[in-house]
């Protein structure tokens, strides 16, 4: 179990480099000016990737501490929290998704509820203010104020 | 993408205890936009700022015009994005030039794109390609380099700043066709962006190099270039009275960079000729023309129906010149 | 043959002048401190508003120089006390600035960086003033077989960096130079392992990649660490302020060497403070790591980087100033600037425009001293903002990262490819692996590519160009010295010295 880790690693780089290859080896070239072209070169890199693969698969390093249970499932939280945040940035608007997610962030980091609660808020509020007023970075409003504005 | 100054409106509003005077904000609520297709820097946003600082200038915009940066497939992400997602925008344009008629033309920004598929707004001005050498190279004119290349197409190193496939590369490839030589034979290094390709010149890495007329103005004020042809349909005014075009040397190419504009398609009617006629009013103002001789562009003034057969018909012929040179089928 | 120097010091000490160097300065060390913001962004930002704000050419170029270089200085910041860095300059910084600031000598870090990047842009900024007209000449010599050379010149000076892992550094490389070839091939406009989504079409942004890839990964180790309540992650206590006289002379020529090395890297066109900071980190690890504590937390080790960083910051004016080239992305957006106010950039602004070059190069000076008086004192000011704690950290992580990103794509695809990159990133580092070799990969992977078939297109194919010139017989001497040298003064020093080696 010591080397586990990089033997899996050492199997995924495998299947990665094999993977560039026969994607580089389809690429379809109308013309090339240069002897090269540019299959070449992923090609190359492809089969160095494989060899040291194989030298990683022979002589793997300790495997370190992973991530399991609680832990794993916390950054699995998190993970989504951002792909929710990314999601929502421009429908639900920036100051909506920013307070929400800084508040569930700072939760999930320990933070007391009320503690998370207004240092997300001000957090989103603050750094609205700063990146518009004072950087004039123009930040996505939310499509959900559009009908209350009446605008267009 | 809704912007950030219809949000400071509405919490002022808000804040005033008037939150649903919304039927007063009007169409006006929003500031206009202007995408331009690339990261900041490049000519796409020197495309939008033209018109962003020119409107403002003529005072034909009340708030002043909005730059959004959308860098990706050459163009591809905003024109996507334009016809799918902001089709109907009436405050939103989009910086577009010769290049992406080309891409359309190659189906670069999809399979399923087309020129159609847009509303072409308007050009502001218009550069041409340009034909360059150094000032010690050997051929003294467009001619003598023709016929060392018909002689021998891979004996001269041509450089330029893109891809196969490329308005720099057309440009090369037209030359060549204009001459019976297959563009395939050439020897042709392609660079980052029309400086690299300068500095190669200069540097003595590659021969000739086929740029743009007006940014090779301060090259040509030092003596440092020659450029054996201009790629436009006749001679420019000014400090380029001396540069012959192709045509009258016998080599029919034309190459205008065009820098105009399109919006979505379902943009309506009115908004749409609003657009038509602030720019078309825009381009006759004379603070406007400095401001486009400042950006190394020459006059060209195409607008609404007029400007929209002309992309249509420049896609068609880049369509046609693409299966020729051997770029598609 | 100054005259235009002090003509540029009239000009550059008006007070609006001065005032807005010390507004560049200070903007440019906040957008620096910020992930991901950096200088680009930075001056994008503010380019538009310095001319809607009718600024002469002259004053806006000063503001916006001094934002370039004042992010150079920022950019320390997070990479010493977070362990991520500001910019793409910063990236070397990380790999003894933030040993440092675990061992309780943040302080210091930080004056020792303001230090050292100060000497590195004054350095530069006199060879700007003194050889700039000369230099040029040498910076067109450089074509495709020259790049080609000294990008394997770069690659071999990353073998100082191989670390106590060399397997994982040089497979991090590969996996870096690999994600260098998605995007339209730049010699014959193939799509390259682009699945056919537009957004992949330019390559994968540097932004992007360096956000996804610090930013990110970073929030989910800070998680663990939070989890395992250990004090890994967490901001170090600064301890005392400033940094010692005897600590900057330990470091002297470290940072005299890694100056000049960061002015002739950007004085190179196309690259820029990531290479000059790379090449001048591994070129002194070689020169003055005789404990091996490079990596560590060794002081060197920090003020080589940060004096070559701001070294090529001013150094990637002189072909923009003198040949209307950029010497770097940030320097490219310069002469977009340059060209908003009617100046064609080339080697007729020294005369068409005195004013303009000579007081850019005078508020280049004044702007140098402003960033050392502010950043010196102000550093354990600038840390403590920094120490703020983790629940209020992360969030703050992960919104300048989202912010940086969609300021500069408008697009949510670009978002979501961040934290993919992220995730990865992550699983690097539980691997074992360092970022630093995959960044680098990453950046100088494209360029040897194109170069070297650019140089075979010219050649028609033909191998020779790529030793035929001084310059690059020169480079590939120099490539082969620090790939090689190293093994043989490693014998050398078991042979003869096997006590002190043992």
């Amino acid at each position: 179990m010591r080397y586990a880790a990089d033997r899996i690693l050492s199997l995924l780089l495998l299947g990665l480099a094999a993977f560039i290859a026969v994607q580089a080896w389809h690429l379809e070239v109308p013309f090339s000016y240069d002897p090269v072209g540019p299959k070449a070169f992923p090609l190359l890199l492809a089969g160095l990737l494989a060899l040291l693969a194989v030298v990683l698969f022979v002589r793997p390093g300790p495997s370190g501490e992973w991530p399991s249970g609680a832990l794993l499932l916390r950054l699995l939280v998190v993970m989504g929290l951002l792909v929710v945040y990314a999601a929502l940035f421009i429908e639900a608007g920036y100051l909506l998704i920013t307070a929400l997610v800084s508040v569930a962030i700072a939760w999930l980091f320990g933070a007391s509820p009320l503690k998370a609660l207004v240092g997300g808020v001000l957090l989103a509020l603050g750094s609205y203010l700063l990146f518009t007023y004072a950087l004039g970075i123009s930040l996505p409003t939310g499509s959900w104020i559009e009908p209350l504005l009446g605008a267009n | 993408m809704p912007k950030s100054s219809s949000l400071r409106r509405w919490l002022a509003a808000a804040v005033a205890g008037g939150a649903l005077l919304a039927g007063a904000v009007q169409a006006q609520a929003k500031p206009p936009e202007c995408i331009a297709p690339a990261k900041p820097g490049g000519g796409y946003d020197l495309t939008c700022r033209l018109a962003a600082n020119g409107l403002q200038e003529a005072k034909l915009i009340d708030e002043p015009m909005l730059v959004t940066y959308m860098p990706g497939g050459i163009g591809a992400v905003a024109y996507n994005h334009v016809t799918g997602v902001r089709n109907d925008d009436p405050n939103l344009i989009v910086a577009a030039s010769t290049g992406a008629a080309l891409n359309l033309a190659l189906k670069k920004f999809g399979a399923k794109q087309s020129v159609d598929d847009v509303r072409w707004l308007g050009a502001l001005g218009v550069d041409y390609g340009a034909v360059v050498v150094r000032n010690d190279a050997p051929w003294q004119n467009l001619d003598e380099l023709m016929q060392a290349l018909k002689k021998n197409p891979s004996s001269v190193v041509i450089g330029a700043g893109g891809t196969v496939g490329s308005q720099d590369w057309m440009k090369a490839a037209l030359m060549a066709k204009s001459a019976n030589i297959d563009p395939r034979k050439l020897r042709y290094v392609s660079f980052e962006g029309g400086g690299e390709a300068l500095a190669a010149l200069l540097g003595e890495h590659i021969q000739v190099f086929t740029g743009d007329l007006a940014e090779l103005k301060p090259q040509l004020d030092s003596g440092e270039v020659r450029i054996l042809a201009a790629l436009a349909e006749e001679r420019q005014a000014g400090p380029y009275a001396d540069i012959p075009t192709a045509k009258e040397q016998g080599y029919d190419v034309e190459w205008p960079i065009w820098r105009g504009y399109y919006m979505g398609p379902k943009v309506s009617d009115e908004a749409y000729q609003a657009w038509v006629e602030r720019l078309r009013e825009l381009s006759q103002t004379e603070s406007f023309a400095k401001l486009r001789e400042g950006r190394g562009l020459f006059p060209m003034s195409k607008f609404g129906d007029d400007f929209d057969q002309y992309v249509k018909k420049q896609v068609a012929s880049f369509s046609q010149l693409a299966k020729e040179v051997g770029l598609t089928q | 043959m100054f005259d235009f120097l002090i003509q540029g010091f009239g000009v550059a000490l008006t007070p609006l002048n001065l005032g807005l160097a010390f507004l560049g300065a200070l903007l440019g060390t906040l957008f620096g401190a910020l992930p991901g913001i950096g200088p680009i962004n930075g001056i994008a930002i503010l380019m538009p508003l310095a001319y809607t704000l009718g600024l002469p050419a002259e004053s806006s170029l000063i503001l916006l120089a001094g934002i370039y270089t004042g992010s150079e200085y920022g950019g320390r910041m997070s990479s010493i006390l977070l362990n991520v860095p500001g910019d793409a300059g910063a990236v070397m910084t990380t790999l003894d600035g933030h040993p440092l600031a675990k061992k309780g000598l943040a302080g210091p870090a930080l004056g020792l960086s303001a230090v050292s990047s100060f000497i590195g842009a004054t350095v530069a900024i006199l060879g700007l003033t003194l050889f700039a007209p000369l230099l040029a000449i040498v910076a067109v010599k450089f074509g495709p077989a020259e790049f080609f050379a000294l990008m394997i010149f770069a690659f071999a000076s990353m073998s100082a960096m191989m670390g106590k892992d060399p397997l994982k550094t040089l497979i991090g490389a590969v996996l870096g130079v690999l994600i260098s070839t998605v995007g339209v091939d730049s010699g014959t406009g193939v799509l390259r392992f682009t699945f056919d989504m537009p957004e992949l079409y330019d390559g994968i942004d540097f932004v992007v990649m360096i956000i996804g890839l610090f930013a990110v990964s970073e929030i989910l180790l800070m998680l663990e660490h939070a989890f395992r309540h250990d004090q890994d992650g967490e901001m170090a206590p600064i301890g005392r302020v400033m940094v010692k006289m005897s600590e900057v002379l330990y470091c002297k020529w470290a940072i005299l060497r890694s100056s000049v090395i960061g002015f002739v890297i950007g004085v190179l066109p196309g690259t820029g403070a990531s290479v000059a900071s790379a090449v001048a980190y591994t070129t002194e690890k070689r020169i003055s790591d005789h404990d091996n504590s490079f990596g560590t937390g060794n002081m060197r080790g920090l003020a080589a980087p940060e004096a070559a960083n701001n070294a090529s910051a001013a150094g990637s004016f002189v072909p923009m100033l003198t040949l209307g080239i950029p010497g770097s992305g940030t320097t490219a957006i310069l002469l977009g600037a340059l060209m908003l106010y009617n100046i064609n950039p080339g080697p007729m602004m020294f005369r068409e425009q005195p004013m303009v070059v000579g007081g850019l190069i005078a508020s280049l000076y004044i702007g140098n001293v402003m960033l050392l008086l502010l950043n010196l004192p102000l550093a354990g000011v600038f840390a403590r903002v920094l120490q703020v704690p983790r629940w209020l950290l992360v969030p703050s992580v992960a919104i300048l990262a989202f912010v940086g990103v969609y300021q500069l794509h408008s697009d949510l695809m670009a978002i979501y490819l961040m934290l993919a990159i992220g995730v990865f990133g992550y699983l690097l580092r539980k691997f074992g692996f360092s970022l630093a070799p995959v960044v680098l990969g990453f950046v100088l992977g494209g360029l040897m590519e194109e170069n070297l078939r650019r140089a075979l297109s010219i050649s028609g194919g033909d191998l020779a160009i790529l030793w035929q010139s001084g310059l690059s017989i020169g480079l590939w001497i120099a490539a082969a010295a620090v790939a090689f040298i190293p093994l043989f003064a490693g014998r050398l020093k078991a042979k003869f010295l096997p006590a002190r080696s043992a």
